[in-house]
């Protein structure tokens, strides 16, 4: 395709769209497209672009974007950029006074007030001094939660909350990380894969939870058998018998793992995680009849890759 | 290293127990391993060892030296491991230290055997020059580049990589004039002699989680062990060297059982480093 260059329009944008980067290092010029007419001074130029007086160069590697006007540069390795509304996964480093603190590939720690979670007895009132004491028995250290960004503080901060039945404590499964960009925000992050029995949660900072399927049972519940839980476990492991009450069974297991290996073959060959990608690979594997860990290996990752452009190539038709 | 929740933790016991790992490994499978050698060109011999997300470098550097007056008839072999802070953020400044020094010695006992050089893996007379007077010192060099557990394993097939790796070059001794002056050598700058790796034996660490053995183990899993045993065997299978880690006590019925698996992992182990190496090599010898 030949690029019509006009004097003026020494600036040069590519448009490839999601999912492609611009290959290159540091510095480099962008390159595309404009009709001779068009002026460079009709762009606001946002992150990641230097307006150096006779070009605009590009000062992060990444995918070049466009909303309207705006043309900025989005780094691939970006730290997650949240909003309101997102759905998170998070991992508990410290129980704070009145608070709790999690982890969620973000600059800073997230806090989810101990007024945004449900209280056990499922009762909405005012949280005591007693509800402050018997923080530990909601959520201790290391816990993985899911939660939603409630909002920002003045300082930046971030706020959790987790007052619905859905958000809360996970259990039985595997955190996988992967860069918060392959994750897209999307209506629905929480799937159920009936057939598999499993339960898997998209969170939008790159977390994502595959697990055994849990009910969305009433707090009251839930919570008592969390609380046997702990017991039984800790006095299975004195005993040195690697049984626990909720054992999860081989088959359920075999399935959290290949979805789990499924999408880390994503993350490793940079695609778009989403549940139809996941399940096509899933049943790839299962109908080539690979060993579970044999999908972490070069051919299965070639095969994936195939699969990805046959995918985006019959989008493309339909369109 | 992130800690781990109880839910988390349960389920990685529950996997073990069921003989179906995190990533869907059976209890003795190796996680894929990916050897490089020639890494370092300055080196007698180097080699790169991936296994899994744990990378380690191995060089060998030979350097003329005097025999200890207690084994005149012997050359030396040093082991060093230094952990790099990119591997763990724990291991920043001193951090590494106290774990370098755990593996160094490990490796040492692995691979050297004793005091007086009986039954080790690696020949220290194979390195003799001159009794008495000249031998070879091998400094074997080792860095810990990403640490995802099974450290001991990587760096020993690392190792075992870069002595088949390793040139020494041809030494003509030219005789002293009194036997007391140091012997004139002539290093030959051409031609080299391939280290003899095969009496080199591989370690293969097996961590006890609960009841049962896994081979391999990542960080999460480690972090799980009650205890471990690293057991280095070698083609014959023959025990060169045995190091137990961790707190927990073991019945001797149980390390006896340990060292049978491990004598039939250490077979397939053998054979894939080897196949890996010869691999290597070539792939080496094909670049111009």
């Amino acid at each position: 395709m030949a690029l019509k260059i006009s004097p003026i329009c020494r600036l040069f944008v590519l448009l490839l769209g999601n999912g492609f980067s611009t290959a290159g290092v540091g510095i480099k010029f962008l390159y595309t497209l404009l009709s001779p007419d068009s002026n460079i001074w009709d762009y606001t130029w946002g992150h990641g672009t230097l307006d150096m007086g006779r070009n605009v160069i590009a000062t992060v590697c990444g995918v070049v974007e466009r909303v309207n006007k705006l043309v900025y540069v989005r780094s691939l390795r970006a730290r997650y950029k949240p909003e309101i509304g997102d759905i998170i996964v998070g991992r508990v480093i410290e129980v704070a006074p009145k608070r709790w603190r999690l982890e969620i590939n973000f600059s800073q720690d997230a806090v989810l007030m101990l007024s945004s979670m449900n209280l056990p007895d499922g009762i909405q009132r005012r949280r005591t001094a007693i509800d402050e004491l018997n923080m530990r028995t909601i959520f201790v250290e290391n816990d993985v939660i899911c939660a939603e960004v409630r909002g920002f503080q003045n300082d930046g901060s971030l706020h959790l909350q987790a007052r619905s039945q859905k958000y809360g404590k996970l259990e039985n499964g595997k955190l996988l990380k992967i860069p918060p960009y392959l994750v897209k925000r999307r209506k629905q992050h929480f799937h159920h894969l009936d057939q598999y029995g499993v339960d898997l949660i998209f969170g939008c900072n790159g977390f994502i939870w595959v697990g055994e399927h849990v009910d969305v049972k009433d707090a009251t519940v839930e919570d008592q058998v969390n609380k046997s839980d702990p017991q039984n476990t800790d006095s299975a492991i004195l005993q040195g018998s690697s049984e626990e009450p909720t054992s999860t069974s081989l088959e359920i297991r075999q399935y959290i793992c290949r979805i789990a290996n499924a999408i880390t073959v994503f993350a490793a060959l940079g695609f778009m995680v989403n549940l139809e990608a996941v399940t096509e690979t899933v049943t790839l594997s299962l109908s080539l009849n690979l060993g579970v860990h044999e999908m972490l290996e070069a051919e299965f990752h070639v095969q994936v890759a195939e699969q990805e452009v046959e995918r985006r190539s019959k989008s493309t038709r339909r369109k | 290293m992130v800690g781990l929740s109880v839910g988390e933790k349960n389920f990685i016991k529950g996997g073990i127990a069921q003989d179906l790992r995190n990533d869907g490994r059976k209890r003795l499978t190796y996680r894929p391993i990916y050897v490089e050698t020639g890494v370092i060109p300055q080196a007698n011999g180097s080699a790169r060892v991936k296994l899994g997300e744990t990378d380690v470098i191995a060089s060998v550097k030979a350097e003329l030296g005097k025999p200890r007056v207690s084994h005149p008839d012997q050359g030396k072999v040093y082991i060093y491991v230094e952990c790099s802070p990119t591997a763990e953020p724990s291991f920043e400044r001193r951090g590494g230290d106290e774990l370098s020094t755990e593996l160094s010695i490990a490796l040492e006992r692995s691979l050297l055997g004793g005091k007086s050089g009986a039954g080790a893996g690696i020949n220290p007379a194979s390195l003799l020059i001159k009794e008495g007077k000249v031998c070879w010192d091998l400094y074997v060099d080792c860095l810990v580049i990403s640490s995802d557990g099974n450290l001991l394993d990587a760096l020993g097939a690392a190792i075992k990589a870069a002595l088949s790796n390793t040139g020494i070059p041809r030494v003509q001794v030219r005789e002293a004039a009194s036997s007391d002056e140091q012997a004139d050598v002539d290093v030959s700058d051409e031609e080299f002699l391939q280290f003899d790796t095969s009496g080199v034996p591989v370690i293969v660490t097996l961590t006890k989680v609960g009841r049962h053995y896994i081979v391999d183990a990542t960080s999460e899993e480690e972090s799980l062990m009650s205890s471990a045993v690293s057991i280095s065997v070698n083609r014959h299978g023959m025990i060169c060297g045995l190091t137990k880690r961790g707190g927990a006590g073991l019945d001797p019925s149980v390390i006896l059982d340990m060292i049978s698996v491990a004598k039939h992992v250490s077979e397939q182990l053998l054979n894939k480093l080897d196949s890996e190496i010869e691999a290597a090599e070539r792939a080496n010898e094909e670049e111009p």
